[in-house]
């Protein structure tokens, strides 16, 4: 296991290059490293979900398969090959160019052949030549093919949760074949005999009971907003109501849960607070949270289908409960690719919302017509751009700020330029980070896909390295001290990730240099902290 | 004696074996493709999404992260033509700790590829006659004349880029890492093809009106006679025969690649999926708590709030 108070400077990356038979070859328990494997799902997720549930261990050899499984898990094959041609596709159209082979940051933290995005592929590709394919019958291991064991399981089990579902791969794929949407489908396959991860599950059981990850009760979201709101009244001097499940508002405001409850993300929280009581004071503008909806994000989106419409369908459901016109989202990176790509699609969205328009600046998000819901970024973006608000860019001078473009945002949104224009007209000092670890070509925090569990902390570590390397590069050139990401996983794995790799730099949200930045009509006094409590600097000094 | 059955065998009825197979094999795929549903819209989306209309988009965010029919019909031809994907290909030096551009698999792959598009079209002359003008003026531009024969450029660069892409799965170790013999056998039949041809007509050289009588036979459905084929010598119709192999073999192996591009959803989709809800035909009900149930649940919780005015205040 890693240590992270140790130099993470002295990861070592250990390339293995062994041979096609070896991609073959299952890794087992015996091979498991820990900081590599999850902890298996709990009792009672399982209980709540329906997913088979036994008590096992993955560093036993018995892994106490459920009766039948090989059956389940390959009927459960056949019918998601049936319902995604994409899955299909991608079963059969890799030429194993290699193309995609270093673009996974676990891949080049780990040295780990099996973490090739083709490798990964392969671990299902190889089942579905030996059960579906002719060639595959007839020559066996010679055609790629091989016999669904309990071994391969457990080399499923180990090998599909060391992907962070980032796409990058996808991007540089001569066929655009999407090994995130293939692990995504060999994860539902492992579901379907119980053989899934603990953390995720977790917050996917919270959220499907109480409407947030966190397992958050009504009056836990209402007492975590007071607080936000306290803090606010700490800095501003202003006091803040918030409202929460009010019917007739017009927007619905969602947001990850972890944006009311963990730091960094809380001062981005204060940041949305401040910004929408500005807007309240200047033009009436009006806005609820809501406790049944109180949770942006989506771990369903990393385990199945079903879990993920059943995630996000409670969004609509309030919209329409509530009677609001659309809905605006925070920020944060998987909850987007769900509420961009996904949402819509597995819960067609009600009638009663009507046409995404700016109160403010009339504005009419034209591309969110039919989904209705808009980001955060593109709504404060277009105040800007229409000088609806004011900005006081020096208070954030004493940041250096690099930008890190999460990866379903970039990747499965096309979310580039709106947060870059609202960071460069809310702060003056702003650096890029090298291309090759900007926009389409972003590395991932390491942590996202479900994989921000504890137990894997050496892998996090490791995907993470990408990252932390292009950061280190902006670093020491430009002295960046900020790193500004919209994207809740995030802001929640960087700042071990940071230490680990020993780089002084802080982690937050665009929402906080926007809240330090706004210039708010009833505050009385000139501001002197900025939303963490750091003195501002002060332009005579 | 017997020679001859052979050479009429490969001559008259192996092309049509061929043919068919390849020709039911890519259907089938198709079609068997063609069957599943596609449940979501998910383009990979590479460049700037259309948004606001400050938020400037170049014609590379255009092509990259298309928006309307027109843009995802221009990102599927640069994609299939230009092989934009592979043009962005990096490789990651951990010693230096960043990636650096390496576009070499993307210049082989596109000579290789051209240079088979080009010879493909040149084969053509032998089933036409009178050969059409367009075949001509191909087969007049990749000849160098310099040279008698005519030395056809394409001939040797795809042989010299298909050695070039076996070379990387053989010597560098994470690419022989990923090549099963299956990716290999796909790289030797090709290579026998172009190195029999180029030997056909370099060196063991056939009587080429007797091979234009062959293949306008084939495509005439009118089998050439013995006299004809004995004119033509052995290495033409191991040349011929390796083709038919391939052709016949397309369907079962990665080669369908070229289909299945078109297919490709990351691709294929445009990036509008909040502006044109796709629709996915098996989505199934939602099993999971209401707002009734919900506030049920918690009913002490939510009427707390409700009291308060669905509203929260700092305490201060
Ligand atoms: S880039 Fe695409 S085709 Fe090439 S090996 Fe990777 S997944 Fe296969
Ligand atoms: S989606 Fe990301 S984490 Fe998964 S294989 Fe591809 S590059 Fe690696």
């Amino acid at each position: 296991m890693v240590d992270i108070e140790k130099n993470g400077e002295f990861v070592k990356v250990e390339q293995k290059f062994t041979s096609w038979r070896d991609l073959l070859k299952p890794v087992t328990e015996k091979d498991f490293k820990p900081g590599f494997y999850h902890y298996p799902i709990l009792k009672r997720d399982a209980e709540q979900l329906g997913i088979p549930y036994r008590d096992w261990d993955p560093l036993e050899p018995d892994w106490k398969l459920p009766e039948g499984w090989k059956e389940t898990f390959l009927n459960k094959f056949k019918e998601l090959l049936e319902k995604n041609r994409q899955f299909k596709l991608f079963m059969d159209i890799c030429v194993r160019c290699g193309a995609c082979a270093d673009k996974c940051h676990y891949y080049i933290g780990t040295g780990d052949p099996k973490n090739m995005p083709v490798a990964r592929a392969e671990l299902l590709r190889s089942i579905y030549r030996r059960y579906f394919t002719k060639v595959g019958k007839i020559f066996g291991e010679w055609a790629g093919a091989r016999e669904l064991t309990e071994d391969v399981i457990k080399e499923l089990y180990y090998y599909l949760y060391q992907c962070s579902l980032c796409r990058r791969c996808s991007a540089f794929c001569p066929y655009g074949i999407d090994t995130a949407d293939i692990v995504w489908r060999g994860r539902e396959m492992l579901q379907s005999i119980g053989t899934v991860q603990r953390f995720s599950y977790i917050s996917i059981a919270a959220c499907a009971r109480t409407g947030n990850h966190l397992g958050l009760l009504p009056g836990g979201v209402a007492g975590a907003l007071q607080s936000v709101a306290e803090d606010v009244y700490d800095i501003t001097g202003i006091e803040i109501e918030v409202p929460i499940n009010k019917k007739g508002a017009d927007i619905l405001f969602v947001t990850p849960s972890a944006d009311y409850f963990a730091t960094p993300h809380w001062y981005v929280c204060m940041g949305y607070l401040m910004l929408f009581h500005e807007l309240e004071e200047r033009y009436g503008f009006s806005y609820t949270w809501s406790t049944y909806a109180s949770e942006g994000g989506n771990f369903g989106t990393f385990a199945s289908y079903e879990l993920a419409q059943k995630l996000s369908h409670k969004i609509y459901e309030e919209a329409e409960r509530l009677g609001v016109k659309w809905i605006l989202g925070g920020e944060c990176g998987h909850m987007w690719r769900d509420k961009h790509q996904f949402m819509a699609t597995m819960n067609p969205p009600p009638k009663t919302l009507e046409d995404p328009v700016s109160p403010i600046t009339g504005t009419y998000f034209e591309n969110a017509a039919e989904a209705k819901i808009v980001h955060i970024a593109e709504f404060v973006a277009d105040l800007i751009e229409h000088k609806k608000i004011n900005l006081d860019k020096s208070r954030n001078d004493h940041w250096k700020v690099t930008f890190h473009d999460s990866c379903n945002p970039a990747r499965g949104m096309g979310l580039y330029e709106e947060p870059r224009y609202v960071i460069k007209n809310v702060c003056n000092y702003f650096y890029e980070m090298p291309e090759h670890s900007i926009r389409e070509k972003t590395y991932c925090c390491g942590s996202g896909g479900g994989l921000l569990a504890d137990e894997v902390m050496e892998l996090r570590m490791r995907g993470g390295m990408p990252r932390a390397m292009a950061l280190k590069h902006v670093h020491k050139r430009y002295g960046v001290n900020y790193l500004c990401t919209i994207c809740a996983i995030d802001k929640a794995a960087f700042p071990t990730l940071f230490e680990f790799w020993k780089l002084p730099v802080e982690v937050g949200g665009m929402m906080e240099l926007v809240g330090n930045a706004l210039i708010m009509s009833d505050e009385e006094q000139e501001r002197e902290l900025d939303l963490r409590g750091n003195p501002l600097k002060k332009n005579e000094e | 004696m017997s020679l001859v059955y052979l050479k009429l065998f490969i001559a008259d009825v192996l092309p049509y074996i061929a043919g068919i197979i390849f020709i039911v094999g890519t259907i089938n795929r198709i079609i068997n493709w063609a069957k599943s549903p596609v449940p979501l819209k998910i383009p990979t989306t590479c460049g700037q999404q259309k948004s606001l209309p400050f938020i400037r988009r170049t014609w590379e965010d255009r092509l990259d992260s298309p928006y309307t029919m027109c843009e995802t019909i221009g990102r599927m031809i640069v994609e299939v033509f230009l092989f934009r994907s592979l043009f962005r290909n990096t490789r990651y030096w951990l010693d230096k700790q960043k990636g650096v551009d390496t576009r070499w698999l993307w210049l082989f792959a596109l000579l290789f590829h051209y240079s088979m598009l080009i010879i493909v079209l040149r084969h053509l002359r032998f089933f036409a006659n009178p050969v059409p003008g367009f075949l001509s003026i191909i087969n007049a531009l990749d000849g160098q004349p310099a040279y008698v024969p005519a030395l056809y450029i394409t001939g040797i660069l795809a042989l010299v880029a298909l050695f070039w892409l076996w070379a990387r799965r053989i010597l560098c170790s994470r690419e022989r890492n990923i090549s099963y013999p299956a990716d290999h056998l796909i790289l030797a039949l090709v290579a026998a093809i172009l190195i029999t041809g180029n030997l056909m007509r370099y060196f063991f050289k056939v009587d080429l009106y007797a091979v234009k009588e062959v293949a306008l036979g084939i495509v005439s459905f009118h089998p050439v006679s013995a006299a004809v084929v004995n004119q033509i010598g052995w290495i033409f119709f191991l040349h011929l025969s390796l083709v038919c192999i391939t052709i016949a073999y397309l369907p079962f192996s990665k080669v369908m690649h070229f289909a299945g591009v078109f297919f490709s959803p990351t691709r294929n989709m445009p990036n509008d999926n909040r502006a044109h809800v796709h629709i996915n035909p098996w989505n199934p009900p939602y099993h999971g708590i209401s707002w009734q149930e919900y506030y049920e649940m918690y009913k002490d919780q939510l009427d707390e709030i409700a009291e308060n005015g669905y509203k929260v205040k700092p305490e201060v």
